[in-house]
């Protein structure tokens, strides 16, 4: 991977969004961690205190197989 | 389970320190702490996956009150590729192999420090992100690269 540290240029990026991370950067992190950081039952993957893989793409093909669709765990 | 909270990244950070685990935080809970104004559920961790940070990190969890029997610690020392653990005071995925970053010694050369978090630099984050093409992450790569730019605009 090659990190270009020029290559930015926050004309292309939409107002609304540079409206939000210029506010976000005026808070202190323990707020926006607050802000950011919810909790929500997600069904299967909640269901076990303790789950580990010999591989990421085990992982990976274990949530294709075992989480609803929805919850976005799918590869597209 | 309450939502993760920044004192338990502080406390992560603290005793990740003090046992010297090599670790950097990546996903969104990563560019959360660069500034990122989005939301995520979990923290994850990537962990330089060697027998002794493993050692170590297996040190640092139980501190941290994360119940470990001896199986499970040794899947964390052998450095299994995934783990999470749903099984201490709060959420934490570990990763050894994330997608799309090669070796965990060019993420920590790397990394950016916020208020002592070790973090994966943006383009490590877009990186991992692209790479395993789900969904949830497709949908948030465009504001993630948005991010990223003017992140870079303000170093």
């Amino acid at each position: 991977m090659i990190i270009n540290p020029k290559a930015s240029d926050v004309s292309d990026i939409p107002p609304e969004w540079l409206a939000e991370f210029e506010a976000a950067a005026r808070r202190p992190l323990p707020l926006r961690m607050r802000y950011a950081f919810i909790k929500t039952y997600k069904p299967v993957m909640d269901d076990a205190p303790y789950r580990a893989f010999d591989t990421t793409a085990d992982y990976r093909r274990w949530c294709e197989e075992n989480l609803p669709d929805w919850l976005g765990y799918g590869r597209v | 389970m309450a939502a993760f909270e920044y004192r338990q990244a502080q406390e992560i950070r603290d005793v990740f320190a003090a046992h010297a685990v090599r670790y950097l935080f990546i996903g969104k809970s990563g560019a959360i702490l660069l500034g990122f104004p989005d939301t995520t559920q979990d923290a994850d961790l990537f962990v330089e996956d060697s027998p002794e940070n493993g050692r170590r990190l297996v040190a640092a969890l139980r501190q941290l009150g994360f119940e470990l029997t001896d199986s499970q610690a040794g899947d964390i020392e052998r450095g299994k590729d995934f783990v999470q653990l749903k099984n201490g005071p709060f959420d934490l995925d570990l990763v050894f192999a994330p997608d799309g970053i090669e070796h965990f010694t060019d993420a920590w050369q790397r990394r950016v420090e916020v208020e002592g978090f070790p973090v994966c630099h943006p383009d490590d984050i877009i990186a991992s992100k692209a790479a395993t093409n789900r969904a949830k992450d497709r949908e948030s790569l465009p504001r993630l690269r948005s991010f990223r730019d003017y992140w870079l605009s303000r170093r």
